[in-house]
């Protein structure tokens, strides 16, 4: 884990009252998987958030290549999150818009494409996701599954060197769930995509993470490879998996 | 306290908005659209309200005038309640309740979707892409569907007056076109083009800060036609006063 592509330093924040990250640092590793798991509330969404710019932390830095986006201007936030792609819980698509003008969508302000070289470029990209057949297809059409394969297609299609992914499989039925997994592996290995996923689904991080981190009451709790995370000693760590593997064995 | 804090907000999403909007293109095509889409969206209720306010403004300056054996009047009275105060109020009503509301859900929409984070972390501006087209496209359709109602019902009232209270249409043109004068106009485009402005950023504001949960959307396209239409009336007075007070006829 020499080259980190993401580094996050000291990172506190809290809502009003209410402290979600109180002191969380560790590196991600480029051309890697790293899942972030915990439990429902712990702030995993929040972490991304700060690793996009979404949010800004209290305090603490937030690394990416030499841009500290806690502190980045407009301009340096928009250059670095043009690297990135990102994958909202439901897909966040736009409703007004067919399927493959979603995906679309970025080239239009990104590049200098025509129309018909817009709409071949996100065709391809529909086509790696699987979804051959549903550009011209309204939005509000697709299936919960399918919506998330045309946000992967859409964070995709600016050949981003980072994929964040807030929870891949949740709401989806175990097969629709596999494929996604899948997909996430193919890209990481074709594409040499970084991804950052946060999962609830243990089967699911062991399938396709190389590293895990967890959080829990605001804290860091265990990062390291998945056979790390799967012979920790610590009990929250222990419970957590138990918890959650109770169907597969490990 | 509340009050002042929204107050300050606004004031800073509108700075946000200008310092992202002067930085980027123009988005002209899209401008377009929203102000094909407001126009249309407004045009049909407007027009009938129009018709109506203009027969009910001659029955009145009817009723006021004939006891004193001025209903010749009637023109006059058409020309000073009807293009100078009800028109362009009448217009920003409309607009406000059909096109603003319409903004502020369809934004308020977006932010629960997490669609306006989706366009930051695309590296699109969202207060550029999402407000400066419906604000050039409003601008642009406010001070029009002004002049269309201040046609529509001058025409009506006319047609009151003539057909159905046998005045003199000959006359009712000379004390109307005597009264209007040309800036009548101009300054009913200036109070369009302000009320555009505070219907606009009014509804995106509400929009951009809806509350997450079920009565959000709601929430913010309530929060907007509210605050627009009666942050629009309370201008009207002030700006009637000082566009048309103390000039008399
Ligand atoms: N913008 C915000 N304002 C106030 N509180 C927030 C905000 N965003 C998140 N929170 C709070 O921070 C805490 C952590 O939220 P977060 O969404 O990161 O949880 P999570 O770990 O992603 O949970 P889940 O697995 O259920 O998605 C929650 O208690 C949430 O209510
Ligand atoms: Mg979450």
């Amino acid at each position: 884990m020499s080259d980190p592509i993401i580094r996050l330093v000291d990172l506190h924040k809290r809502f009003g009252e209410l402290v979600v990250l109180d002191g969380v640092s560790f590196d991600i590793p480029r051309g890697k998987t790293t899942a972030i798991i915990g439990p429902s509330g712990t702030g995993k969404s929040v972490l991304i958030k700060h690793i996009v710019g979404l949010l800004e932390p209290d305090q603490g830095e937030v690394w990416v290549g030499d841009v500290d986006m806690a502190t980045a201007s407009e301009r340096q936030k928009y250059a670095v999150r043009k690297r990135f792609g990102m994958l909202f819980q439901d897909g966040a698509l736009f409703d007004s818009m067919t399927a493959g003008e979603n995906v679309a969508f970025p080239l239009r302000f990104h590049t200098n494409l025509s129309e018909a070289e817009r709409r071949r470029v996100a065709e391809e990209k529909l086509a790696l996701v699987e979804l051959p057949d549903v550009y011209d297809r309204p939005t509000a059409a697709l299936s919960g599954g399918q919506r998330k394969r045309v946000g992967l297609a859409r964070a995709i299609v600016l050949e981003p060197e980072v994929v964040l992914f807030d929870e891949p499989n949740s709401g989806l039925d175990p097969m629709t769930s596999d494929t996604i997994d899948e997909l996430i592996g193919r890209m990481k290995k074709q594409l040499g995509i970084t991804f950052i996923v946060i999962t609830h689904d243990i089967v699911s991080c062991v399938d396709i993470a190389d590293y895990v981190a967890m959080l829990y009451g605001g804290k860091l709790v265990e990062y390291g490879t998945v056979q790390q995370l799967i012979h920790s000693k610590q009990p929250i760590v222990r419970d957590f998996l138990k918890r959650n593997v109770e169907l597969p064995p490990l | 306290m509340n009050a002042v804090r929204e107050l300050g907000r606004f004031g800073l999403f509108v700075g946000s908005w200008f310092r992202a909007s002067v930085t980027r293109p123009p988005p002209i095509r899209a401008s377009i659209e929203e102000a094909y889409r407001i126009g249309v969206l407004s045009l049909p209720i407007l027009l009938i309200i129009s018709v109506f306010v203009g027969t009910n403004l001659a029955l009145q300056g009817y009723n006021a005038f004939a006891p004193l054996g001025g209903q010749r009047l009637i023109g006059m009275f058409v020309a000073l309640a009807g293009v100078r105060e009800m028109a362009p109020i009448m217009v920003a009503s409309m607009v406000a309740a059909k096109a603003g509301t319409e903004m502020a859900s369809q934004i308020a929409v977006m932010r629960i979707r997490d669609q306006i984070d989706a366009l930051e972390v695309m590296a699109i501006n969202p207060l550029w892409y999402l407000i400066t087209p419906r604000f050039l496209g409003i601008l642009a359709v406010l001070p029009a569907l002004t002049m269309i109602s201040i046609f529509t019902l001058t025409l009506s009232a006319y047609l009151v007056a003539v057909f159905q209270l046998g005045l003199d249409g000959g006359e009712f043109l000379d004390y109307f076109a005597q009264t209007t004068i040309l800036t009548d106009f101009l300054y009913c485009g200036v109070k369009a083009f302000f009320f555009a402005i505070i219907i606009c950023f009014v509804s995106c504001f509400y929009g951009f800060h809806c509350k997450p949960g079920p009565d959000g959307v709601g929430g913010a396209t309530n929060s907007a036609v509210v605050v627009s239409a009666v942050v629009c009336a309370a201008l009207n007075y002030l700006l009637s006063e000082l566009l048309f007070g103390g000039r008399g006829l």
